[in-house]
């Protein structure tokens, strides 16, 4: 579904992705950890298309296609969502239109005539329930004076209603409390299937209790320097990333 | 060498002389004939005048002007131009096109009690013609537009709102431009009195015929005596090749409230000067504004407010939004008097600029002489946010579209303000149609 080959990039002449390997398969999740500065935000921020990068060497192949020659709607129209670390504030942009927006722009993309206003909102009711988000926030501007944890649920909503086939969900538990975290986790976990892979970015193993990984990598400056299953985060926990670092260097 | 606005001025002032036995109003004539002579004295304001450094008068004084006739037979019906649909069918409506009256596309029997409504020279009356004496009081004003307008002014257009009259239909006056020849000199003028305690709103909207040429000056005089409040819309959708230079004069009494809108998306050149005087204790003033430009337009919004009595408030908002080569100027200006104490006064000014080659100037001028004095100003010029942007097209809205979502959002704060639902509607699907921005109608569409 999604490889990643050898994967270099900068901001502003510094490297900070230095040949990252990565392959994920449908029904996979994949855990991606690290200490601040390893490159992980980056990692995911390129996968979305965000600008201000310069990838200098490697390739991206998402579904048979050159993922990084792609805009970044393109990319959500082939089903590639990104939850972000700080969910943006956007005030005078509704959210359900904007959800709304969304879906048609991914439907076009891929040849589906637009929901009707009433499938529409039948679908939304039944996925804001589903991750505990309240319903008033829907008919708020975007993120707008959303506590931390609600723009969090709110990702997580947007993400159930565009049902993306590669959620890369970028830092998702900072700054949560466990009730938030319990209900993130919920909603992600009632979206796994077959067909669907996950990348989590996280710097802590707490998410990886609810939200349990088929593959665990460890990045640390730019590269990924250790991989393994789930028991892999408990580890890191146990023994910090300079037990990582320590290794790598013997 | 005298330029063709100095030409057509002398030609037209000669005319105005030959033909003072054929007027309709012989006591205007020595005002008219002065207010032209002071024009032709001072001649076009050019951009070393401090109050028309950005916007530039040449192509008006290029191409001078002529009159438009009176009895002006433009073939026009209901369905030539496009005006605000108010959603009464019994509205109270004033057509004017080329700046003459239309009985034919004008509804005025719908007036309900309390409010008269006259055309000054169409039959003698004591009312109108002590209403008109503004005109005489306009020339301390050494306004030469306001003497432009007086020089050559035809149908003039008199409201008055009588003693605790509270009226819930608004009167909506619409001028029409429509002209292939340039230049042609259209003169709305509006007298407005709203007497004690009364209450009344009208729309002032000036629409064009596509590629109409002309040149609008119009002129907007209102008073409220005590305790009287009036909420005015202005709203300007005209040509892209037609010029317009527009003024409002309030003079707000005791406990009076003045509220504004002012929505300008055309012309090619517009010019709006907004004068409020907050004239007496509690008197008070909401100035909201929207400008959108694009291409090669110019809009320039001059505010403003004089606070000369005491315990007087003022607020302003104005939001502009700039796209292609266009050029915005707000100048909010706010004098508080001597021994006008416990005054507050609010100005901000937020403007949008969506392409590298527009421009804006903001500038805010505080005349401060009292001590007692609650005043803030700001302003701000910005981009589309970049990481709004890329948020909405990572969830799938193609560039186009998220441009268009975040600058209606920006636009929404303003039109947020406005009073008027049926205006509100009305500047929402104009602004969405305005830019191109059709595909963004059925997002919004369930609203």
């Amino acid at each position: 579904m999604l490889a990643v080959r050898n994967l270099h990039a900068e901001v502003n002449g510094t490297a900070i992705l230095r040949g990252i390997d990565l392959d994920v398969e449908p029904g996979e999740v994949h855990a991606i950890m690290g200490p601040n500065g390893s490159g992980k935000s980056t990692f995911a921020h390129i996968l979305a298309g965000r600008e201000g990068y310069t990838v200098t060497e490697g390739s991206v192949i998402f579904e048979n296609q050159p993922l990084l020659e792609l805009e970044p709607e393109e990319r959500a129209g082939l089903g590639v969502f990104l939850a972000f670390q700080y969910p943006v504030e956007i005030p005078g942009v509704n959210n359900v239109y904007m959800l709304k927006a969304a879906l048609n722009g991914i439907r076009a993309h891929r040849g589906e005539t637009e929901l009707s206003a009433v499938e529409f909102l039948n679908l939304v009711k039944s996925r804001v329930k589903a991750v505990g988000l309240d319903e008033a926030l829907l008919n708020r501007p975007v993120n707008e004076g959303f506590s931390g944890g609600e723009k969090k649920r709110n990702e997580i909503f947007q993400m159930s209603v565009l049902e993306p086939r590669l959620a890369i969900l970028d830092e998702t538990d900072s700054g949560l409390d466990i009730d938030a975290l319990k209900a993130v986790s919920k909603g992600v976990n009632a979206m796994r299937n077959d067909d669907r892979a996950f990348i989590l970015v996280t710097h802590y193993q707490r998410l990886l209790n609810y939200i349990v990984p088929d593959h665990v990598h460890v990045l640390s400056k730019g590269r990924i320097v250790k991989t393994g299953g789930k028991e892999l985060a408990t580890e890191l926990e146990e023994r910090g990333y300079d037990w990582v670092k320590d290794e790598t260097l013997e | 060498m005298m330029n063709a606005f100095a030409t057509s001025l002398k030609r037209e002032l000669k005319r105005l002389k030959e033909n003072k036995s054929q007027t309709a109003w012989p006591s205007l004539e020595p005002l008219k004939y002065a207010a032209g002579e002071r024009v032709a004295d001072s001649g076009l304001p050019t951009v070393k005048n401090e109050a028309w450094k950005y916007t530039n008068l040449v192509s008006l004084s290029k191409t001078g002007f002529s009159l438009a006739q009176k009895t002006d037979q433009t073939t026009l019906d209901r369905n030539s131009f496009e005006y605000i649909e108010l959603a009464s069918d019994c509205e109270n409506r004033a057509v004017f096109v080329n700046g003459g009256f239309r009985d034919d596309l004008s509804q005025l029997h719908f007036l309900p009690q309390g409010i008269k409504v006259w055309f000054a020279g169409s039959e003698p009356n004591a009312g109108a013609d002590e209403l008109l004496k503004t005109l005489g009081d306009d020339t301390s004003k050494h306004d030469i537009f306001t003497d432009l307008n007086t020089a050559f002014l035809e149908d003039v257009l008199i409201v008055e709102v009588e003693k605790n009259s509270v009226i819930d239909r608004p009167l909506h006056i619409i001028f029409v431009g429509s002209s292939n020849e340039p230049g042609l000199l259209r003169l709305p003028r509006i007298i407005v009195k709203g007497r004690c305690n009364s209450s009344f709103e009208i729309i002032e909207e000036y629409v064009g015929i596509q590629g109409d040429l002309g040149f609008t000056n119009g002129v907007t005089d209102i008073v409220l005596e005590e305790g009287s409040k009036i909420h005015h819309s202005r709203l300007q959708v005209e040509s892209d090749e037609a010029s317009h230079i527009g003024r409002l004069s309030v003079e707000v009494g005791k406990d009076g409230d003045f509220s504004s809108d002012s929505v300008v998306f055309g012309a090619e050149l517009s010019r709006v000067d907004i004068d409020v005087v907050l004239a007496d204790q509690g008197a008070s003033c909401n100035l909201n504004g929207l400008f959108v430009g694009s291409g090669r337009q110019h809009i320039d919004h001059h505010t403003l407010i004089d606070h000369v009595a005491g315990n007087t408030q003022s607020e302003e908002l104005y939001h502009g939004i700039l796209d292609d080569h266009s050029h915005g100027v707000f100048n909010g200006k706010v004098i508080v008097r001597k021994n006008a104490q416990y005054i507050s006064a609010k100005q901000t000014s937020n403007n949008l600029l969506l392409s590298g080659q527009s421009e804006i100037d903001t500038k805010p001028e505080l005349e401060i002489y009292a001590d007692d004095v609650t005043c803030a100003h700001g302003a701000t010029v910005g981009e589309l946010d970049q990481s709004a942007l890329f948020y909405l097209r990572s969830r799938g809205i193609c560039e186009e579209d998220a441009r268009a979502l975040l600058t209606f959002a920006f636009a929404q704060k303003a039109i947020a303000n406005i009073s008027f639902p049926g205006i509100r509607g009305w500047i929402e699907s104009r602004f969405l149609g305005h830019h191109g921005y059709s595909k963004l109608n059925s997002v919004l569409e369930s609203r």
